[in-house]
């Protein structure tokens, strides 16, 4: 068994050492040291991630790729607002699955000095945005970021973790190559996403086959989001939702706008077909249980932000027990004194 | 996605078309839909084939359709 359990590791190994060097003209990195608190042996492997990247290359070669990456504009302006918000500025930062880069079009030279932008798709990479900051690519796994510790300000990650297989692993990774006192801020879909085109799909398949499987990714919750970044070493966490609801002339256009955006299943348990009666079962029930007035079917989009700190000593800690100076009660005289303290 | 991508691309073409058709068979769809959700109620179970004689109208529906598509054509 030891000679098949040393193929695996050497399988496991991330894609950055495979590049030959001719191509892309982006900075070959060398592989950093793994972090102390590697994967456990039986990891969890939900998605194929091969043909994760074959569909972000097919999604970044279409003609038009901006008519379906409206998403990930918007998230990638407010995670940008969010880091506007935070009054400091970073000289190094990093995308983690950045697509064709729309965080740092909406960042200006002053907030982050230079960044660098990983994602899985050479395509993506190939084509991304016009942006002020010098920017470097670097074709690397969310999984195996292949940076040394202490590296980064700022690292951000928008609409990409959703497709990680090992979760926990990534964002001690991402806490791994933060300096102290860096931040971390990114932004996930959550389990209410596309639950119209879940539940249509389900009742359709249900009627016409009579079962249902798996057609939409699992998604991580709210609470265990906390608990993954808390079990990362990330302090002061901050997690807010967010939903945006996007309207579609119907169901068809829906899946076809996904699958544009580089967001067709990919977990191994997906079943290979959908049949053309359940398909259109499951429009006439979209249609009809989720329609707006206007004729159109509504899709939401759960957005998770998280934002995370990596421990410093600047940072506030909780004061000791038995330190307080005032007591709760004197709560309701505040108003009162600080109208005194006016009025002199 | 093999090759040159020919039967994929006249797949994607007849998948394309698909919404036109629904839209000449909105009755039967909504009756179909109204099926459904009515077996989504409490109390309701919803099984294999509960709503097929609805199924079978938009079916032939759209199969019709796709006959005056191709007829109305070039």
């Amino acid at each position: 068994m030891l000679p098949l359990t040393r193929f695996w590791l050497r399988w496991r190994r991330p894609p950055v050492a495979r590049i030959p060097g001719r191509n892309l003209g982006v900075r070959k990195v060398a592989s950093g040291v793994s972090p102390p608190s590697s994967a456990s042996p039986r990891a969890l492997n939900i998605f194929d991630r091969d043909l994760k990247r074959k569909q972000k290359n097919w999604a970044a070669r279409q003609p038009e790729p901006l008519k379906f990456e409206y998403l990930k504009e918007e998230v990638g302006s407010r995670i940008a607002d969010r880091v506007h918000d935070i009054a400091r500025d970073f000289p190094l930062a990093l995308d983690v699955g950045c697509g064709r880069g729309y965080i740092a079009q909406n960042l200006n030279k002053e907030t982050v000095g230079k960044f660098f932008q990983a994602d899985i798709a050479e395509n993506a990479l190939k084509n991304t945005l016009e942006t002020e900051i010098p920017t470097v690519t670097v074709l690397a796994d969310e999984e195996f970021l292949p940076f040394r510790e202490n590296t980064f300000n700022l690292v951000v990650s928008s609409l990409s973790l959703h497709w990680v297989n090992d979760l926990p692993r990534a964002l001690e990774q991402i806490h791994y190559v933060l300096k102290p006192d860096g931040v971390f801020i990114g932004a996930m879909f959550g389990g209410d996403t596309l639950y119209e085109l879940r539940c249509s799909l389900q009742l359709a398949e249900t009627e016409r086959e009579g079962g249902f499987s798996p057609h939409i990714s699992p998604f991580t919750a709210v609470n265990d989001l906390g608990h993954l970044l808390g079990r990362a070493g990330f302090n002061t966490l901050t997690v807010d939702t967010d939903e945006i609801q996007v309207n579609y002339p119907g169901m068809f256009e829906l899946m076809e706008d996904l699958q544009g955006m580089g967001e067709s299943n990919c977990a191994w348990n997906r079943k290979a077909l959908l049949h053309r009666d359940t398909m259109l079962a499951a429009a006439a029930v979209y249609q009809e249980m989720y329609r707006n007035e206007d004729g159109s079917v509504p899709a939401t989009y759960q957005i998770y932000y998280m934002i995370g700190w990596k421990y410093h000593d600047s940072q506030a800690r909780p004061a000791e027990r038995g330190s307080a100076t005032v007591s709760f009660g004197e709560l309701g005289k505040i108003n009162l004194v600080s109208q005194g303290k006016k009025s002199q | 996605m093999s090759g040159n991508g020919a039967v994929w691309g006249r797949v994607r073409c007849r998948l394309r078309a698909f919404p036109e058709r629904l839209a000449a068979c909105r009755a039967e769809a909504v009756a179909y839909g109204r099926c459904v959700q009515a077996s989504t109620a409490p109390g309701g179970r919803l099984r294999k084939d509960l709503c097929a004689q609805e199924f079978e109208a938009l079916r032939r529906c759209f199969a019709a359709a796709a006959k005056d598509a191709l007829k109305g054509g070039p």
